[in-house]
Formats: C-alpha cells, structure tokens, sequence
C-alpha cells in the first residue's frame, strides 16, 4: 500500500502535467489566428504570444487590438 | 450546515460576476475589433455572447479563425482607394489606369510612363533619402518608383546596389507633395520610423516620416 501522501504528490504531479498540456494547446488554437490577426492590423505577431499567460492572457490580445490606433489602418465605418 | 451552503452560494456568485465582466469585456472589446476590421460590431458582440449559450466555445473558436483568414471589409475599403486614417491614397483623381489598390501601375521594360494627373492639390516636393552612405533624390514626378538592387533599366525604378535590398524591395509613390511606401515581400524588409511595414499592409503615406530602412540601409527622409 503506497504512502497516501506519495500518492496525492503523484496525482498532482500528473494533473498539473495534463493542464499544461490543456493550457498550451488551447493557447495554440487561439494563438494562430490571432497572429494573424494582429499581423493584418499592423502589430508584430507577437502580441498573440500573450495567449500564454493563463486567465487574462486573452483579454490582453483584445485589448491591444480593440483599444489601439492599428498601424495598418482601420475602417473608416465605424460607429455608422 | 447552512455555512457550508452560503459559502457555496458565495463562491459561485463570485465566480459568476467574474464571468459576467468577463464576457461583457470580451463582447465590448470584440465589437470594437469588428468594427476596424469594417464589420458590423455586433457580429464581434454576438460571436462573444455565443460563449454563455449552451453552444458552448466552439463557435466563437471557428469564428475566430474564419475572421482571421477571411477577407476584411477594411482591406475592401484600402482596394478601392479610400484608405482611413495612416492609409494612403493619392491626391487629386488618377488620370492613368489605376492598379489594384488605386495606385498608377508601374510601367515595366518598355513600356508607357503613365500620363501626369490632371490636377495636382498639393505643389510637389522633393524627398531626399540620405544615409551614412549614399543619398537618392525621388523623383518629383508624380508615380510609382521601383526599389530594387538591380541596375535601373527604366525612369520607373530606382537602384540601390546593397544586398540587403530585394530585386524588386519596395515600391515609392509621389503624388504631389505626398509620398508613399509599399514593400513588395523583400527578405531584408522595410521599416518606416522603426515599424514594420509588411506587403500585406498595403500603400502607407510616410510624407511625414522621419526615418526609413530598407533592408540594411538606414535613411533619413529629408524634404527640400
């Protein structure tokens, strides 16, 4: 019988490995196309990378692409 | 008993507010991208929205990459000639056939030069590109100018002998006292104070511009 608390440090141990692996490919499938995206507005690629930061890393993308001026130019139809 | 239930009750309702801001930042934000990419913001409001619905996120991630590969009204908007504010379009109507971003087409071996505009809005200026090493006067008359490290076989192009510049680089327009930047997908690249400029960008004014490098070169735009 192994040690409850061996056994509880292996759990974790693979749990944590699983929501990496989690993490990272849903960071991937948000990744691509939002380096895309920010390459069409104008921004580096990069900004996309931000998807990795866990919880607010999408918020960060969105905000760069919603609150900044896009150096390849916007539309001129908004707010119509 | 009733602790553990109002304990539950409060993580849950924590964590639902949470949610709610969330999706409510997500939505307003995705409006705004909708809307510089031409689109109409409730299509970005919607897509974000869909998240809460039993749909699930699948819809808002396929959406998400149909937006990023689809063609954008903006660059509809760009092709038609009437670039927004950073865009570039030329003063005055074009006289010649225009190209596909409304632009004079650059005449190639042996063929015409394109007919002056009618009407100029602005007196022309002349741009001076000077490095450490070398200095290129553009050319005043109104057009589109071929960068390219190969020697200059037409008044259409411009040589810089660097290898660091592509055959062809880039592309310059004079309009007036306007000037224009175009990279035609050069490995060395284009950079305008500093900024990428990428082919997929299109056009840009740099009338205003401080500094220009292409490829290797640094140059400074001067204006007499």
């Amino acid at each position: 019988m192994a040690d409850p608390v061996s056994w509880l440090l292996g759990f974790g141990a693979i749990a944590l490995v699983l929501f990496l692996l989690f993490h990272l490919l849903l960071a991937l499938l948000l990744i691509v196309p939002t380096w895309r995206i920010c390459r069409r507005a104008g921004f580096s690629g990069a900004v996309s990378l931000f998807h990795l930061v866990p919880g607010i890393g999408l918020f960060i993308v969105l905000a760069v692409l919603a609150f900044s001026q896009w150096p390849a130019g916007e539309s001129r139809r908004q707010g119509l | 008993m009733g602790v553990e239930i109002a304990a539950l009750l409060g993580f849950f309702g924590v964590t639902g507010f949470f949610a709610a801001v969330g999706a409510v930042l997500a939505g307003w934000m995705a409006w705004r991208i909708c809307e510089k990419a031409g689109f109409p913001g409730w299509m970005g409001l919607g897509a974000t929205l869909l998240i809460l619905t039993g749909v699930g996120a699948i819809i808002p991630f396929v959406l998400l990459w149909v937006f990023a590969y689809m063609r954008w009204p903006r660059d509809d908007e760009f092709a038609a000639g009437h670039a927004g504010a950073g865009g570039w379009s030329p003063a005055g109507p074009p006289a010649a056939p225009v190209s596909a971003r409304g632009l004079p087409p650059v005449a190639g071996p042996g063929g015409a030069l394109p007919p002056p505009p009618r009407s100029l809005s602005a007196p022309a200026a002349r741009f001076r590109l000077v490095s450490d090493r070398m200095s290129i006067d553009v050319p005043t008359m109104d057009g589109a100018y071929l960068v390219t490290a190969a020697p200059a076989t037409t008044a259409q192009e411009l040589s810089i002998a660097d290898p660091s510049i592509g055959t062809p680089h880039a592309r310059l327009m004079v309009a007036g006292a306007r000037l224009g930047l175009e990279d035609l997908g050069s490995a060395g690249g284009s950079f305008v104070d500093g900024a990428r400029l990428l082919p997929e960008h299109g056009p840009r004014d740099i009338s205003t511009a401080q500094t220009l490098r292409l490829g290797a070169l640094e140059f400074r735009l001067e204006r007499s």
